[in-house]
């Protein structure tokens, strides 16, 4: 191996944490409010949300699919877990269920459109994406929920409850929630992908479908399998968001798509993968997190951020598809 | 070993075309190409030959520009040169004709149009030519010697027809010396000989051809001279009259033994797999199939005689046509490739790469997919006891490789079918189905599988074979398929190469067939 192989893994290898750690070192000595325990705190409850979806990401690029909708099932879910506290006065653990139920729900029926229709996952997401961002204004006739909001003409019933938005705003042991169920969900799906048979057949699928069937994996149902928990993941995230916001904001899911899938591809290059992973993942999330937050802090105007979350996802999926970091197969 | 030196070669006094000297090609730490002078004459044959692994493909591509050496010349006319790339190559009259000729072709363009695509890319035809102009291009390009028809898509072509435009159109620009990198692998007999009798005549013209392949049957009918590589060294030079053995030798080393086994005779147990009235392809009248415990049974006919679709039938990777299957003397009816592992049946695909690889992933994990359970603690995967089993692997199939958590696309493409068949043996199946496993497999690796399948540790096998000389080292019993009919079945004792090659053209002739 020549000094320029060397350096070139090396970079693979570790250049996404050395930049992560410069990014962090170089906010914090620029803007002393960075550093604080407080905004610690704050980032990584930002992050945990985007984390959490992305872990959903992470699987369904496993299975060499894409998930377009994910935007769309945690904006569905936000507005499915408020109206269904405040306009029918459900608690707030029927409310959860149902929000999770339906994002289970959504990555079934993109499985099966993947699977038995043979659409491809690019426009068979794209699809599910825009019906269920529209699906999500229907049952509020395009209003955000909260307490007190009109339904059929009369104030709304019920209100959102102090524990459901403890699954938001709570903390254990001084960990906020979100963060705890962010690491709990992070090592059981790094655990899935890289330890457990279900992950190798999620992975046999996504390097060689036909292999894999002939090896005795039923690809169609671990494709599903893959989007229903996507999906899951993804409602998982919108419940926590609306538990953070503690209405139901319309579209609030709608930055997740590019963030999350960001943060996964970045994922591909953490600790030289080159695959999805769970970790990786994580890592991810945090970077994009953190590049969001401290530029926030410079003054960087809020309208700037799509093009920032934007230029970043370009930029991951150089690094994850461009021959620059592979290794010489020759 | 008759190490010639090249001053008692007959042209050695003319000026080589292509020659290489003292090339040396290293890949990061592993050297593949270790020192090698090669002279290439116009008009003349050579054969070359050496497992995978050898340093074939690499010498290919450092004569071709398709990649520079490490150290040491290539020359051509007797002038050092640096090739930068195919292009640099074909301008100085050096063509490839790779073993994946779709690669080279565009599927939905003419044969015309593929004809002449260089010309029509850079713009020589005009702005949107004309099917017209392209056509007399083509026409001027190939002459009237050549018979296909040029307003055909070549997504119709059959694989010889599109060997044949690829040679018309290197030779078409000029070529002087031409690659043809095991040209016959996808071709029938018939379309063999064709393709030799076209190489002698490109020969006879003044082109020097080099023919790479691992049929020592072809290559000393076709070639005037072969050479012969191991571990990036040339090991043998022969001249004619050639004989196959002492190249056979040169190959393998001190590998070298006897692949063929004494038939088992009378050793064929009870019924294991049991077809009745199956069909390869639809339409055909249904014929029995069976193979017994301790049996090897080889199916052969040229390409398109319908063995690939058979075998996917049995083993549920395609759904049954026609017929009913036992197993054990019980009703079998797979759907599904698992329903079959589950009945203890291995299937190895025609085509490696896309049916059976994951060349992303380490060979102890290529090896276990079938397996994962037995390496499964408390819901986890125990990789120790994954590599524990690679290892056994690598050690009983003698797989060459620098460990079990060797990326399986580091490994020479005998040893990745060695891992292949590795998965089913670690998956403890019973009967192994084989489709054409020799393919693209060096003679070492291939003696090695064929051992093996005729060996206790396989129970019954089928293999598919378009190949004589490989369904005769392997089968105890051979049935031969002609365009989706059964129309022979002989045991390897009562016939030889020859005579089996035309059963499977003589099938044609008698569509009706003769039944077993």
């Amino acid at each position: 191996m020549t000094v320029a192989d060397r350096a070139r893994d090396l970079v693979y290898r570790y250049g996404l944490l050395v930049l992560l750690l410069a990014l962090i070192v170089f906010f914090a000595s620029t803007e002393p409010a960075f550093g604080t325990v407080r905004n610690v705190l704050v980032v990584l409850q930002a992050v945990a949300i985007t984390a959490i979806v992305a872990l959903g990401v992470t699987i369904s690029l496993t299975v060499g699919g894409f998930d377009l909708s994910i935007g769309s099932i945690v904006s569905f879910v936000v507005m499915v877990t408020t109206v269904a506290q405040v306009y029918f006065g459900l608690p707030a653990w029927v409310a959860v269920l149902l929000g999770l139920a339906a994002g289970a729900l959504i990555g079934l029926i993109n499985g099966l459109l993947v699977v038995l229709a043979r659409v491809p996952d690019l426009l068979a997401t794209l699809g599910t994406m825009f019906v269920f961002a529209g699906f999500a204004l229907v049952p509020t006739a395009g209003q955000s929920v909260a307490a007190g909001a009109t339904f059929n003409g009369e104030p709304a019933p019920g209100r959102i409850g102090p524990d459901f938005l403890w699954l938001g705003r709570g903390s254990v042991l001084g960990v906020p929630v979100p963060v705890l169920l962010m690491i709990v969900l992070g090592v059981v799906v790094s655990v899935l992908l890289a330890r457990s048979r279900p992950g190798r057949l999620l992975a046999a699928v996504g390097s060689n479908p036909e292999a894999a069937r002939l090896s005795g994996v039923h690809v169609g149902r671990v494709k599903v399998l893959a989007y229903v928990a996507s999906g899951t993941l993804a409602s998982v995230g919108g419940v926590l968001l609306a538990a953070r916001l503690g209405r139901g904001d319309v579209s609030a899911g709608s930055p997740y798509l590019v963030e999350t899938v960001a943060a996964a591809l970045i994922g591909f290059a953490v600790l030289g993968a080159n695959r999805p992973n769970g970790f990786g993942t994580i890592v991810g999330a945090v970077f994009v997190g953190v590049l969001i937050n401290g530029l926030t802090m410079q003054n960087v105007p809020y309208y700037w951020q799509d093009l920032i979350k934007g230029a970043l996802l370009v930029g991951a999926l150089i690094l994850s598809f461009s021959a620059i970091f592979r290794k010489d197969r020759t | 070993m008759t190490d010639a030196s090249a001053g008692s070669e007959p042209r050695a006094r003319a000026r080589p075309v292509l020659s290489a000297s003292a090339v040396v090609r290293t890949f990061g730490a592993s050297v593949a190409l270790d020192g090698v002078d090669l002279e290439l004459h116009a008009g003349e044959v050579v054969g070359l030959v050496g497992a995978n692994g050898a340093g074939k493909s690499t010498l290919v591509a450092i004569l071709s520009g398709a990649l520079a050496p490490t150290s040491g010349t290539v020359s051509i006319d007797g002038s050092p040169v640096r090739l930068s790339g195919p292009e640099d190559a074909a301008a100085a009259g050096i063509a490839t004709v790779q073993q994946d000729v779709d690669a080279a072709l565009a599927p939905d363009l003419s044969v015309a149009e593929n004809l002449v695509l260089d010309r029509i890319t850079r713009g020589e035809l005009g702005f949107l030519p004309s099917r017209r102009t392209i056509e007399r291009a083509a026409r001027e390009l190939v002459g009237d010697g050549f018979t296909l028809p040029l307003r055909t898509p070549v997504s119709r072509l059959r694989t010889a027809q599109k060997q044949q435009l690829l040679i018309a159109r290197a030779l078409g620009r000029g070529a002087r010396v031409l690659f043809l990198d095991e040209p016959t692998a996808a071709l029938s007999i018939t379309e063999q000989r064709a393709l030799h009798d076209q190489v002698r005549r490109l020969a006879a013209e003044g082109t020097a051809v080099v023919y790479i392949t691992h049929h020592l049957g072809e290559l000393t009918a076709v070639s005037d001279r072969v050479v012969a590589l191991r571990d990036g060294r040339i090991v043998g030079r022969f001249a004619a009259p050639l004989d196959p053995a002492p190249i056979a030798a040169a190959i393998l080393g001190s590998l070298a033994g006897p692949v063929r086994r004494p038939p088992r005779t009378g050793t064929a147990g009870e019924s294991v797999l049991r077809a009745r009235g199956v069909v390869p392809l639809l339409g055909r009248p249904g014929f029995d199939l069976e193979l017994r415990r301790g049996e090897v049974v080889g199916i052969t006919g040229l390409l398109g005689s319908g063995k690939t679709e058979l075998l996917r039938q049995l083993v549920g990777a395609d759904a049954l046509l026609a017929g009913t299957l036992e197993l054990d003397g019980r009703a079998f009816r797979p759907r599904h490739p698992s329903d079959a592992i589950a009945a203890g049946i291995g299937f190895v695909p025609e085509d490696r790469r896309s049916g059976a690889e994951f060349p992303d992933w380490d060979l102890a994990q290529n090896a276990s997919l079938a397996d994962l359970r037995r390496h499964s603690r408390f819901g986890l995967l125990d990789r120790r006891s994954e590599l524990r089993g690679a290892r056994e692997l690598i050690e009983a199939l003698r797989i060459k490789a620098p460990g079990p958590s060797a990326p399986l696309s580091s490994l020479s493409g005998g040893n990745r079918q060695k891992v292949v068949v590795a998965r089913w043996l670690a998956a403890r199946s019973r009967v192994l189905v084989l489709d054409e496993p020799f393919r693209g497999v060096d003679l070492a690796a291939r003696a090695d599988l064929a051992r093996l399948v005729r060996s206790d540790t396989v129970e019954s096998a089928l293999v598919a074979s378009s190949d004589p000389e490989e369904i005769l080292e392997v089968a105890d019993r051979v049935l031969i398929l002609s365009d989706g009919r059964l129309v022979a079945e002989v045991r390897p004792d009562e016939v030889d190469e020859e005579s089996l090659a035309r059963l499977m053209v003589a099938g044609l002739d008698a569509p009706a067939g003769r039944t077993a």
